[in-house]
């Protein structure tokens, strides 16, 4: 499996995060590597019939659906990187922005 | 200890023995800070607690409401959790001091330490060495006689591995054994809390303290504490199995001759020894280096400086904004294996590996259903392939790094409890042997490693 510049780019657009030009062709070759190393599992033949497993308890018990306040030692205030009148502020959706926008 | 001015001398002690230690770089809270806290947490804790005055540090993807959490990432730099894991606040209220925040490979996503964007952590009697990791500093802590346990976190071995390193004794229990509330997600199938002490009994004994029920885990199972085993005079009645999986022809001379003192020692303690097979173990490394990707690069999507950490600013547009923040604040290793959880899910791929790796999960379980319905109580292998590695040698090829992980992965994928203690040493370094238990079993593991432990220290003694 050979995993090109292109490949590295469109994965890291799907994951959201910007990778370095000259980081590009190192990690080509090293998801290359990885992803050569982990298809031999293809040597399990296929089986649409095999459970999965997972662990943990065999059903998941549920907590009553009710809505009460969490008990946090403080508020988002002091961890949020900017935070006003109860909201997180982030920058606008510039592309989304641009299109509704009224002409 | 009962006594209100013990707890006070243990703390000093504790703050004393962490600031000489500096150098190892295996706790990330600054020596004042800590040596404040820990005088605070002394006069506080209750003296009817089991494990009142007793400095436990606790690994830095772990929530605590005293220190900064960061999981050795630049993307929580500074981050201060607002509430605390449920297994500290069990600590606490056993009367355990928490003695700071221990370096750890980002995300806790290595197996070394040298994945840290706070430096790598130096082994503690060679400093050209790695501790292993991802829990490196919680060993390394432990090694130096710094804190007699320390909490780690297990997805692949991250305990066991680094504790074989650094000659310490780690415990990865049954999945569902110990809470993960205030874990910092990384493979949520495979995550469990983990202990690290310089003895069985004071690893097992921290163990006893954070394990149950916990309303606020739901994947934490129903159960009461674990009830701590006596030591036992001999292994009578215990069945162990020797996987020939785990000797491979390439396996470090030095790791065999340990691992074959061990297995002559447990039979002259009397347990039947047994060769058994688990065929599929061959396939454990690329099993799990695809579903712990997987399920990395779906829980690190919540890290994009929108709410919490730092951000790395300078555009006006969201989508930006992330990138950037994503980009800069990850590791190399961090990214790589986001890169690589991505791809594995990606339409196209899924089935050729997400499912396969799925498929062969289960049937590594299935193979250790298969040796224990025969009669088998117990697996025992070596811990690791070969003792601590020189810093640096695997940095450059991830592959080579992953392979450090290949005893210890299956208990992770199979959900099963895994202990680790030391067995010898090749050339000062080292060397661990691993049980590995039937789920929820932990005690009939502890109980085997206590006898084993007392008659390797007699061994050396003699």
């Amino acid at each position: 499996m050979s995993v090109s510049r292109e490949d590295v780019l469109n994965i890291a657009h799907l994951a959201e995060f910007d990778v370095d030009e000259e980081t590009l062709p190192a990690l080509a070759e090293q998801m290359s590597r990885i992803l050569d190393y982990v298809a031999q599992i293809s040597a399990l033949a296929a089986s649409e019939t095999a459970r999965p497993f997972i662990p943990g308890p065999d059903a998941l018990r549920f907590r009553p659906d009710e809505v009460k306040p969490w008990p946090l030692a403080f508020g988002p205030e002091a961890f949020a990187p900017e935070f006003q009148d109860g909201f997180f502020l982030v920058p606008k959706l510039g592309q989304f922005e641009d299109t509704e926008a009224p002409g | 200890m009962t006594d209100p001015s013990e707890a006070l001398a243990s703390a000093r002690a504790a703050a004393d023995r962490l600031t000489k230690t500096k150098r190892l770089n295996a706790s990330l809270t600054p020596p004042r800070e800590l040596r404040k806290s820990l005088l605070l947490q002394a006069q506080a804790a209750h003296p009817s607690g089991v494990l009142y005055g007793m400095p436990i540090a606790v690994k830095d993807n772990i929530c605590t409401l005293e220190f900064t959490t960061t999981c050795g990432s630049k993307i929580l730099g500074g981050y201060r959790s607002p509430y605390e894991a449920t297994a500290v606040a069990k600590l606490r209220g056993a009367g355990a001091l928490i003695a700071g925040k221990t370096n750890c490979d980002e995300f806790a996503m290595g197996s070394s330490t040298e994945h840290s964007a706070y430096g790598r952590t130096l082994h503690p009697t060679d400093k050209t060495r790695v501790p292993g990791g991802s829990s490196g500093g919680s060993a390394a802590l432990v090694a130096a006689g710094v804190v007699p346990a320390a909490l780690g976190s297990e997805t692949g071995g991250s305990v066991r591995q680094p504790a074989s390193f650094c000659g310490v004794v780690g415990i990865k229990p049954t999945y569902g054994r110990v809470s993960r509330y205030g874990l910092v997600a990384f493979g949520s199938s495979l995550d469990q809390i983990g202990v690290l002490g310089r003895s069985v009994h004071d690893a097992a004994r921290v163990l006893s303290v954070i394990s149950g029920r916990d309303t606020k885990d739901a994947t934490c199972e129903d159960r009461d504490s674990l009830r701590l085993p006596t030591v036992p005079e001999s292994l009578q009645g215990f069945v162990i199995g020797i996987p020939k999986e785990y000797f491979p022809p390439d396996l470090d001379a030095g790791v065999r001759r340990a691992c074959d003192r061990a297995i002559r020692l447990l039979r002259e303690l009397g347990a039947a020894v047994r060769d058994v097979s688990l065929p599929h173990t061959p396939y454990a490394v690329a099993a799990y280096y695809i579903i712990a990707p997987a399920e990395a690069s779906s829980n690190l999507a919540r890290y994009d400086g929108a709410r919490y950490g730092p951000r790395f600013n300078g555009s006006l547009d969201i989508r930006a904004l992330y990138r950037r923040t994503r980009g800069e604040g990850f590791g190399a290793e961090v990214r790589r294996r986001i890169l690589v959880g991505t791809y594995v899910l990606s339409a196209g791929y899924y089935d050729a590996y997400y499912r396969r790796a799925q498929q062969m999960r289960a049937l590594i379980a299935q193979d250790f259903r298969n040796v224990f319905d025969r009669g088998v109580d117990l697996v025992f292998t070596p811990t690791t392939p070969a003792p601590a590695f020189k810093a640096g040698e695997k940095l450059a090829d991830p592959v080579a790094m992953y392979l450090s992980d290949i005893f210890t992965v299956t208990a992770n994928l199979a959900g099963l409890p895994a202990l680790s203690l030391p067995i010898g040493r090749i050339k000062g370094l080292p060397i661990g042997g691993q049980f590995i238990g039937q789920a929820f079993v932990e005690d009939d593991m502890l109980e085997a490693a206590y006898a084993l432990e007392r008659v390797i220290a007699a061994a050396e003694e003699a």
